[in-house]
């Protein structure tokens, strides 16, 4: 490990001055401020009763309004388990997805990274040819099952044969152009045709469900940041050990990986919160018991108007956890890195 | 950690060595395949399903649905039919100031067109790619004017992707400039660190409503401001401009955190000594961003700025929750368009819709890519 | 992160525990449907589960069904549980929904026909059910397939103390309404120095917008019944949207934008029954909703200083052979008072229950015994009175019983007031039903509330907006198959040859 240098964190070593310190301070404080104005709001609307929060703005608790728990008790209490399902579900659901979805995309991202890929024409071609004749089928009226088999059959009779011919084909870049293309289609063009591929797999109200549509829906996001971050990794490390007949898994596993520990922490963190907070999916694959929080939310909001004073709550207990998580990892990402390449 | 200890150890047992030696061969496939996998089931079948549901349309029958394939007409009907307005906005006489935007913009394209024409690295295929982007992109421009610039109002396709120039261009530069702030020593940046990212945690339906609550005029916190300047009798968010405004106010407040951490992950990977040695050599904080920093951080850039792009597209929850796409349709984004008749059952509309987004962020992304992964490798 | 979990995990096994226990002390007098679960989807309430959940416990001691309501957010249950029959998941055997969806889900048969049962459920008294609700709202093509829980319609809510004290009379006709808006606009109603509303409307996109704006528009288009129906010309289904009446709805409307909050037209209605029970606004136009909320302490200032009236109505109304405005007379206007037509509507409908076809036969005796027993006087007589449930009086019954509403805190006044205001919009033969054709969702929610909010905030003119509207519906008239379209809006209407 001699060869490794750990440091301590930031990039700047130069002393800063004082008048570029304050600067600094005022522009960190100021936005500080915007952030945690609109938080402090929800803090504070979490205590209101119906009436102050309608009656006109009021700031500070004990001073302006006397504070109360009704709504606080309203969600732990007359909700009770309509609030502790689906928190656990979005727990559930959102940490196995993003577990998943990190490892999985992380090896795609390091693959296209250290790899060179070259898909051809003719494997694309064979594939889109599979892909009409299952349509057919499904469409002229055979159980889908049957039109899947038939589409892999057809695929790899065309890939061993014909497809080989081809010499020419798409490269890394587009495989990676092409995961992320997939996010461009809004979720509201792909929810019916999710729930019905759901329903026919007997799985709706499920946390597979749920954890199978995010982890296909993120791994894109993850690919890209980590592509990048693997980029920065110093190449001379994985050759050294390649040369010492490290195998690849070995050498993504123990090299790569730790030293790709920044990125990861923060790819986590978005995974985990796209996956905690999304909507619309969770509303069609769920019915009564995966139901995730961001339908507790917006439920908040029916006949009556938005009920600010229980979306306050709700929105206060879903991201405490985020919050504890962030603090947590947020040592990973300051930590610095193992920087300085290979000496020898 | 020990890199160099055990690499072999793996290798010990006997009946390993053929599983893993064949293993290895096949570490291109293993590691990308489970990826492309997952996504490619969970992105054709959709992806196929509401293109053919774009050309029909829903209806009930005993039991169950039934499509009926109508062609083009969802198409149509947006763009040349009765939802044209709303999709893409009405356009009216131009002003002398949209003439000089329209000519500024154009004269530009046409230059670096013209460029490329002369300059060394000219291909076919990449003369026509630009000639045709050019094209397209000259179609939104005029689009873009047309409706904004003069007296006519613009559609769900303009306003959103004034969203996404905006939204973008303002989160990139806040993000940045915050995660240079904290890169430095300063005492307490562990705070700062954790308190940045806040805005993202929050579910974006929460957002919203939280935004709503902001810009209340009349109950909520920001009512002595408003009322300061005269603010609550004429309801900035009944304004369309003001109204958009308080929609991107919310989305950059939620996604600059997203930017922020990217570029704070991409600084802190930075080799030191390419710093340090700038400093040496004399050069100024400002020289040694432009000369060192970014550069290094441009792949990283790229990166998150195009996924913000596409996701911003997206956008549906604030304009949905702060306005419902009102004053009249103002605020509507492209998505919220979608799930509006979508809600109302015109599914095949609705697929319409977000195909034409579809095309618009595909010709947006191809084209952003093409422009900065070049310089992004080259850096 | 552990700890926290740790606690969840305790907390939720506590709750199960709990659960469990509750479970277990069940009695029966009557098991005839022991071992049946029926799954009954609504929005997550409190308003509307909330009676569902906590009557579901007595139900089952009764009759041994379990009862499971789930809830989803109320702006997408519509979708939601159309998407669930359709793809015929089935994951729900009942929903209390809003009987306007009904032009959706009854043609192609995703809805039980309960006629019978209704006919051989003594207890469900059907009869005492207010005529509106039995014979057009829970009624399609003569059938009936709902069972109501709620009635709802538009009435206009006023401060009493204000009109009083300035010797002003409740709002005839909306030129009344206006005029008395007008009085109040910029004066302070509520006592804390600032400039108040005269009238606060939930004008906002997407919202509630529509049904205000028909509410206001039925005063001029019918005048001779339900039957005559107020979207669509009964022979031709031609929209009624391009005519005189329409052009003086939509002013009336666009006048009233501009006597209220400045914020008007991004407030729902969530936002002007804030501001009426704050006292904000002398003048509101709502559902049933407004009477309970008035009366309570943790919401309103305005105890006791509310009164309610039917829906204003118009002098003059459409006259279709013509298609001109003219004045009432008796035949034009054969349910006109003092010569003023009011057409109260029926926005919405009202939450009704309704049994999905597809369940078993066991399960759906079981759902209907539940719903007739939710909608049973002993039940329902209370219910309506409490705020919380979002239930508004549909049966004679709940007139007559000033019991309940004495009890939850209404004064005797003021419970005479609500009530009676009910009650006069309930027993109009004009009562105006809400549109109830397939894809109501895109006449309504797109095509007309779009073209209202392009009209108020000035992106478009009146005659444009009423162009708008009606080649909108026009096309989607075509579209979908106009013949089709004029059965199913007749047969709303239940009008047969």
């Amino acid at each position: 490990m001699a060869s490794i240098r750990r440091r301590g964190g930031s990039v700047s070593t130069t002393s800063i001055s004082f008048p570029a310190m304050t600067l600094s301070y005022i522009a960190l404080f100021a936005w500080t401020f915007v952030v945690l104005f609109p938080l402090y709001w929800l803090a504070v609307t979490a205590l209101k009763t119906p009436l102050e929060v309608n009656g006109g703005p009021f700031y500070i608790p004990w001073r302006d309004f006397q504070p109360t728990l009704d709504s606080w008790h309203y969600i732990f209490f007359d909700l009770r388990e309509d609030t502790f399902r689906p928190y656990t579900n979005t727990v559930v659901v959102g940490l196995t997805s993003t577990a998943i979805t990190v490892l999985l995309g992380s090896m795609a991202a390091y693959a296209l990274v250290r790899m060179r890929y070259q898909v051809g024409f003719g494997a694309i071609g064979s594939f889109v040819i599979a892909l009409a004749i299952a349509v057919v089928v499904v469409v002229a009226g055979g159980p889908w099952p049957v039109g899947l088999v038939a589409g892999i059959a057809v695929f790899v009779l065309l890939l061993q044969t014909v497809a080989r011919r081809f010499k020419r084909g798409v490269g890394n870049d587009d495989i990676a152009f092409w995961m992320i293309s997939q996010r461009m289609l809004p979720p509201v063009a792909t929810v019916i045709p999710i729930y019905i591929f759901f329903q026919q797999l007997q799985l709706l109200d499920t946390w597979a469900a749920l954890i199978i549509t995010y982890t296909a829906a993120h791994l894109p996001i993850v690919v890209w940041l980590m592509r990048d971050y693997f980029q920065s990794v110093p190449v001379e490390l994985e050759e050294s050990a390649a040369i010492d007949g490290a195998s690849p898994y070995r050498i993504f596993r123990s090299i790569v990986l730790p030293l790709a520990v920044p990125g990861l922490v923060a790819t986590f963190l978005f995974v985990l919160v796209f996956a905690w907070n999304e909507y619309l999916i969770a509303l069609f694959l769920t019915s009564a018991n995966a139901q995730t929080l961001p339908l507790t939310v917006a439920a908040q909001n029916a006949t009556r108007g938005p009920q600010w004073w229980y979306m306050s709550v709700l929105i206060l207990i879903m991201i405490g956890p985020v919050i504890a998580m962030a603090i947590a990892l947020e040592r990973y990402i300051a930590k610095g890195l193992l920087v300085g390449a290979v000496k020898g | 950690m020990s890199i160099h200890a055990s690499p072999r150890a793996l290798r010990a047992s006997s009946w390993w060595r053929p599983v893993a030696a064949r293993l290895d061969r096949f570490a291109g496939g293993v590691f990308i395949l489970p990826a492309v996998l997952v996504i490619l089931a969970f992105s054709i079948f959709p992806l196929l399903t509401s293109l053919y549901v774009s050309l029909s349309r829903l209806g009930f029958s005993e039991g169950g649905v039934q499509l009926k394939f109508v062609g083009f007409a969802n198409y149509a009907k947006l763009l040349f039919g009765i939802d044209r307005p709303h999709f893409l906005g009405v356009s009216g006489p131009l002003t002398p100031i949209g003439i000089a935007v329209l000519v500024a913009i154009y004269g530009l394209f046409a230059f670096l067109l013209y460029r490329y024409a002369r300059g060394p690295n000219l291909t076919v295929g990449g003369l026509v790619g630009r000639v045709l982007a050019t094209a397209i992109a000259g179609a939104l421009v005029w689009l873009v004017v047309n409706t904004i610039l003069t007296s006519g109002r613009p559609g769900t396709l303009v306003v959103t992707l004034v969203y996404v120039a905006v939204d973008v261009s303002v989160q990139y530069l806040l993000g940045l400039g915050l995660a240079l702030l904290v890169v430095q020593h300063l005492p307490g940046r562990r705070f700062f660190r954790v308190v940045f990212l806040l805005p993202m945690m929050i579910t974006p339906v929460g957002v919203a409503y939280l935004f709503r609550m902001l810009v209340d005029t009349s109950k909520g916190p920001l009512y002595p401001l408003w009322a300061h300047f005269g603010l609550t009798d004429i309801s900035w968010v009944t304004n369309p401009w003001g109204a958009r405004l308080a929609v991107m106010v919310g989305d950059i407040w939620q996604w600059t955190p997203f930017i922020f951490i990217v570029l704070l992950a991409a600084i802190e990977t930075l080799p030191h000594e390419l710093v340090e040695a700038a400093v040496v050599d004399g050069a100024n904080r400002l020289q040694v961003f432009w000369r060192i920093t970014f550069p290094q951080i441009l792949p990283a850039t790229v990166t998150v700025v195009l996924i913000r792009i596409i996701e911003g597209f997206k956008i549906v929850d604030l304009p949905n929750v702060l306005t419902n796409g009102g004053p009249g349709t103002a605020t509507e984004s492209l998505t919220l368009h979608a799930y509006t008749i979508w809600r109302a059952l015109d599914i095949g509309g609705s697929a319409a819709v977000a195909y034409m987004l579809l095309i618009v962020v595909t010709f947006v992304g191809i084209s952003y890519v093409n422009l900065l992964r070049p310089r992004a490798a080259a850096a | 992160m552990s700890r926290i979990l740790a606690r969840a995990l305790v907390l939720l096994v506590g709750v199960g525990v709990i659960a469990a226990c509750s479970n277990g002390s069940n009695t029966s007098s009557n098991q005839s449907f022991s071992g049946t679960t029926i799954r009954v989807v609504t929005f997550t309430g409190p308003q509307i589960a909330e009676p569902l959940q906590r009557r579901a416990p007595d139900f089952e001691k009764a009759t041994g069904a379990k009862v499971q309501i789930i809830t989803v957010p109320f702006s997408d249950l519509y979708q939601k549980v159309l998407t669930d029959f359709s793809t015929k998941t089935n994951s729900y055997d009942a929903t209390v929904f809003d009987p306007q969806w009904m032009g959706d889900y009854v043609p192609p048969g995703y809805l039980e026909d309960l006629t019978d049962r209704v006919k051989n459920d003594s207890a469900l008294q059907w009869n005492d059910i207010a005529p509106f609700f039995r014979d057009f709202s829970a009624t399609f093509k003569g059938k009936v397939y709902t069972i109501p829980l709620d009635g709802d319609f538009q009435m206009v809510y006023y401060r009493k103390d204000l009109l009083q004290k300035d010797g002003l009379k409740a709002p005839e006709t909306w030129d009344d309404y206006i005029s008395i808006a007008q009085h109040f606009q910029g004066k302070d109603l509520n006592g804390d120095g600032k400039p108040d509303y005269g009238s606060c409307l939930a004008m906002k996109r997407s919202a509630q917008s529509y049904w205000a704006w028909i509410s206001i528009a039925a005063a001029y288009l019918q005048s001779q019944g339900t039957k005559q129906g107020a979207f669509f010309n009964t022979d031709t289904m031609q929209p009624l949207t391009n005519n005189p009446a329409a052009a003086a709805a939509l002013t009336v409307y666009k006048q009233l934008s501009k006597i209220g909050p400045p914020e008007q037209l991004n407030q729902d209605v969530g936002d002007s029954r804030g501001l009426f029970v704050t006292g904000r606004c002398a003048l509101s136009l709502d559902w049933g909703d407004i009477g309970p909320l008035a009366v309570d302490k943790t919401q309103s200032t305005v105890q006791d200083k509310v009164g309610a009236v039917i829906l204003p109505g118009s002098k003059k109304v459409l006259d279709r052979s013509s298609n001109q405005l003219v004045d009432c007379n008796a035949t034009l206007c054969p349910y006109a008072t003092n010569g003023v037509n009011h057409s109260p509507f029926a926005a919405f409908g009202g939450w009704s229950g309704a049994i999905n076809k597809a369940a078993s036969a066991k399960v759906k005796d079981a759902a209907f015994a539940f719903l007739s027993y939710m909608s049973q006087p002993a039940q329902s007589s209370v219910d309506v009175t409490i705020g919380k449930t979002g239930f508004n009086p549909y049966r004679s019954s709940h007139f007559t019983n000033m019991g309940p509403w004495t009890a939850s805190g209404m004064s005797d006044q003021a419970a005479k007031d609500y009530l009676g205001a009910i009650q006069s919009s309930l027993q109009s033969p004009n009562m105006v039903l809400d549109l109830r054709i397939p894809q109501t969702a895109f006449y309504q929610q797109t095509a007309l509330d779009t073209a209202l909010a392009q009209f108020l905030a000035g992106e478009i003119s009146l005659s444009q907006t009423m162009t708008q509207i009606t080649n909108q519906w026009n096309a989607k008239t075509d579209e979908i198959g106009r013949q089709s379209q004029l059965d199913a809006y007749r047969s709303s209407l239940s009008i047969t040859k």
